[in-house]
């Protein structure tokens, strides 16, 4: 037994005094009375001599005595050296998707933190603990830590994740622990039912959970006719559930559908609609029967065409030509002005927030900095646009354009499926060039059709011919080429939506992006690399992850869903065998055990009972 | 002046008692108290057959005139009767503010007056260790009481007493009245044997047993060691508690009651009296109930 603060020993001295004080104090009273007679004849009619009456009187020195040496030793606190009997613990807590199944009224997960405070709460002062938690990825939460409330209060810290968890990185930690003291106990705290366990005490979280989910979930759009395509599972029992289609953010489904669903079979279901007009930005599949996961009950789809389409301004005084063939290709939203309307917004600031701007036939007074920018027979300079004018030239009888065959690159890509054979025109613009452009079709090595950028650093595409002075204006091979440069003048952002938590989402940075972030389904904002060409962030919720990306001050949303891994919804998934390899045994750790809550106790029952003799002796006789 | 507590209005007001003698005393000379022996009192007692030589006034001509046949009358005689009170002298009587002695001193003149008024002869006596000593003898009348009754006063409580010894030995008279015993009775004395010894004389005997208020229902708890006032041998050491406190009282109810027992069972009157009490409650109120007054 240590004491941690000795001098509290002190109090003893007080014993020897309570002694003295009761030996002075506890004299007989002397008195003389008329006559002894009746206190003597009283002898006769005493009822049964009870012994531990004569010790009545020592009952209150006694309980005194106890009292003061219960707090004497209270005030040194005592602390108990049990030698091997405190353990170091080592818990591995499962972190991954289906640790979130509510498992009665709360989750698998917190159930098992639970587990891992009751453990450390029961577990003899002077034990060590160290936590490792599995989700994505393994983290150590603390190692070899002593103090109890630290560990507990640690552990409510700890979250779930949704992710798949990998439980090599863990074992090989506790594997680690286990080397260095082959006396640790090693719990694991997960809702798999392992075959095996060597040398690790699984502590079974999971319950009677039933679980139901939506997968593989795909759509078709032709036209506006909407086909959503999926598969049904339930986990636990065949049920016939429920399967609901939502578009945007509507109360009430557009489509349900009773799918007969047996025990572990993915059973496909098709839901066909048609959407309205304005199109849709997103679609929910949901099952509408209540299951213990929640997470997997639906999953949203967003729109990559809506996703990936521009607002687009078209300035031009006869924009038939044009707008037809944007309109054509269907990816740009597009918004017309004539050139007096350009001026005037211009004029008051507000010509601009496009993704990309057209100009047929119209030289703007400034270059706009926040879009691409698509010529069409550009006859006026136009500065930090890399190229400038130098004459109009007119084709006698039309000529000939030829499409380049170089084999870099972009050139294939932007005339890909383009059929070039009878593209004629009358006039042409000539220009001279500042910047490396990339010349696409050319009359006589004057560049017709040229691409690059500007010194903005935006895309640019520049036509150097009247389209109405083409044989070409609405042709197949016009469209294609138009589709080409749009996709070249907006690359796609975001070309899948549809992930598994754990996945990484790839985010396409246009050259001209200034800023990205993205803000989780917790409402958590992270900003990403806006640097690279390809930026990356491992998607760790469940939900919609909005993707903010800013181009030319103008911010552009992107929307994905990121659901549960499908390995992770099986409410009773098993594994084969866990096990840490070498011999458990050997001595344990010296446990403490700390007296001071019993002294103070004991202290307060003494207490207690001293007061009670002594109204007893006091008042109750009376 | 121990007597002075005893006010003349008291006096009067039991002067309209009367002792109650439950014996026909056989006095001397005449008095208030009827008497075994036929006399002429006016209390009728019975009638007999005339005979020669009786006196011819005692024939009740009504009866005769309804049975024609001479009955005389027959009256109760009325004696002088002799009042003994022994008082107890021992010190357990008087010490510290019990006030016992002080009471039976009172009870011992307002007894003694009572009878001198009733024309009765009244004897004072103390009882000391083992003597029996006449503080007043043979008084009559209230003049004698006045003249005497101030000797009372030179009573000195101190000492053991033995009833027994110090009166049987004495000449306690035969059916002549009535004997009162005042004391404490906290003794082992074989007192039983005066009160028969008493009774046996034809006398009327009334005990009346005087305990102060500590003895009656004592107070005191914890750790006692008492000495006894008449001898300091008998001591008493106790951690006095509940338990020994009910004890008390039960040896307490053990001696009024054994005394009591003794009384009633030979005829007898016994009184318990508190120290505290004042002689009106006695006078007018036990004595009557108990029937020792009327």
């Amino acid at each position: 037994m240590t004491f941690l603060y000795p001098l509290g020993l002190l109090g003893l001295i007080g014993i020897p005094i309570l002694i003295i004080i009761y030996i002075i104090k506890n004299k007989y009273t002397e008195q003389t009375i008329a006559s002894t007679y009746l206190w003597i004849l009283s002898e006769k009619f005493l009822k049964r001599k009870n012994p531990i009456k004569k010790l009545v009187g020592l009952i209150s020195l006694i309980l005194q005595i106890l009292t003061v040496a219960a707090l004497s030793l209270a005030m040194a606190h005592p602390i108990i050296i049990l030698p091997d009997a405190a353990h170091e613990y080592c818990f591995i807590l499962d972190a991954s998707g289906s640790m979130n199944m509510v498992s009665g009224e709360v989750t698998r997960f917190e159930k098992g933190k639970e587990k891992i405070a009751e453990i450390i709460e029961e577990s003899l002062d002077g034990s060590y603990y160290s936590l490792v938690c599995v989700s994505d990825y393994t983290t150590v939460v603390y190692e070899r830590v002593e103090d109890k409330e630290f560990a507990i209060e640690e552990l409510a810290t700890v979250e779930e994740g949704y992710s798949v968890g990998d439980m090599d990185d863990a074992i090989a930690k506790a594997q680690e622990y286990f080397n260095l003291n082959p006396s640790i106990k090693t719990y694991l705290v997960t809702d798999k039912v392992y075959e095996e366990s060597v040398n690790v005490e699984v502590i079974d979280v999971s319950g009677d959970e039933v679980n139901y989910a939506v997968t593989e979930l795909a759509y078709e759009l032709k036209g506006s006719n909407l086909t959503v395509t999926g598969k049904a599972v339930s986990y636990t029992k065949d049920m016939e559930l429920t399967v609901e289609l939502y578009l945007d953010d509507a109360q009430t489904p557009v489509v349900t559908q009773i799918v007969q669903t047996p025990k572990l079979a993915l059973t496909p279901f098709t839901l066909d609609t048609v959407i309205p007009e304005e199109g849709f930005e997103h679609l929910t599949v949901k099952i509408a029967e209540q299951d213990d996961f929640v997470l997997d009950n639906s999953c949203t789809l967003f729109n990559v065409k809506n996703e990936n389409s521009y607002q687009t301004l078209l300035v031009s005084d006869a924009p038939f030509y044009v707008s037809s063939a944007i309109k054509a290709v269907g990816n740009a939203k597009l918004t017309v002005w004539s050139a007096k309307e350009y001026a005037d917004a211009y004029e008051s600031g507000n010509a601009d927030g496009f993704g990309l701007y057209i100009f047929d036939s119209v030289s703007p007074n400034e270059l706009p900095k926040d879009g691409a920018v698509w010529f069409f027979n550009l006859n006026g300079n136009v500065e930090k646009s890399g190229f400038t004018v130098q004459s109009e030239v007119e084709v006698e009888g039309g000529a000939k354009v030829e499409m380049s065959t170089s084999s870099a690159t972009l050139v294939k890509k932007l005339t890909e499926n383009v059929i070039a054979n009878d593209f004629y025109i009358s006039h042409y613009v000539k220009y001279g060039t500042y910047r490396n452009f990339t010349t696409l079709f050319s009359y006589k090595g004057n560049p017709i059709v040229f691409t690059g950028n500007n010194d903005y650093g935006n895309r640019e595409v520049v036509f150097a011919f009247d389209l109405r002075k083409t044989n070409t204006s609405v042709g197949a091979a016009f469209t294609t080429l138009v589709k080409n440069l749009l996709d070249y003048s907006f690359p796609t952002v975001i070309e899948k939506v549809s992930y598994s938590v754990g996945d990484k989402l790839e985010v396409n940075v246009l050259a001209n992006s200034t800023g990205l972030k993205i803000t989780t389904p917790s409402n958590e904002e992270e900003y990403m690399n806006s640097n690279v060409a390809i930026s990356e962030y491992v998607l760790e919720e469940v939900g919609v992850y909005k993707i903010t990306m800013t181009v030319g001050g103008t911010d552009r949303h992107f929307f994905v869903y990121s659901s549960v891994p499908e390995e992770e919804r099986a409410p009773d998934a098993t594994a084969a065998k866990i096990e840490l390899v070498g011999e458990a045994g050997g001595g344990g750790l010296d446990g403490k055990f700390d007296t001071l809550i019993i002294l103070f106790i004991s202290v307060a029952l003494l207490f207690i009972a001293d007061w009670g003799v002594y109204c007893y002796d006091k008042y109750q006789l009376r | 002046m121990k007597i002075q507590a005893i006010n003349e209005e008291f006096l009067q007001q039991i002067e309209t008692l009367q002792m109650l003698v439950k014996h026909n005393v056989a006095g001397l000379f005449g008095g208030n108290h009827q008497s075994k022996t036929f006399g002429s009192s006016c209390e009728f007692s019975d009638f007999r057959d005339y005979m020669a030589g009786d006196d011819i006034t005692k024939i009740d001509w009504n009866a005769y005139a309804r049975f024609d046949k001479l009955y005389l009358k027959l009256y109760l005689d009325e004696r002088q009767m002799h009042t003994k009170i022994y008082i107890d002298a021992s010190r357990s009587m008087e010490y510290g503010n019990s006030k016992k002695g002080e009471q039976a001193i009172k009870l011992a003149a307002a007894l003694a007056y009572l009878s001198v008024c009733e024309m009765d002869k009244v004897s004072i006596y103390v009882i000391r260790e083992k003597e029996l000593i006449e503080v007043i003898g043979g008084m009559v009348g209230k003049e004698a009481f006045i003249s005497n009754i101030h000797k009372l006063n030179d009573i000195e409580f101190g000492g053991d007493s033995y009833i027994t010894d110090a009166i049987l030995p004495t000449n306690v008279g035969f059916g002549d009245g009535m004997s009162f015993l005042i004391s404490d009775f906290l003794t082992d004395n074989d007192y039983d044997r005066v009160i028969d010894h008493l009774a046996g004389k034809k006398r009327h005997v009334v005990c009346m047993q005087i305990l102060s208020r500590e003895e009656l229902n004592p107070l005191v708890r914890g750790k006692m060691h008492f000495f006894d006032s008449e001898d300091v041998n008998r001591t008493y050491r106790k951690h006095i508690d509940k338990e020994i406190a009910k004890a008390y009282k039960a040896a307490l109810n053990y001696v009024t009651d054994r005394i009591k027992s003794i009384c009633a069972s030979r005829g007898n009157d016994y009184m318990l009296i508190s120290s505290e009490e004042s002689l009106g409650q006695i006078f007018f109120g036990k004595m009557i109930e108990e029937g020792v007054l009327k």
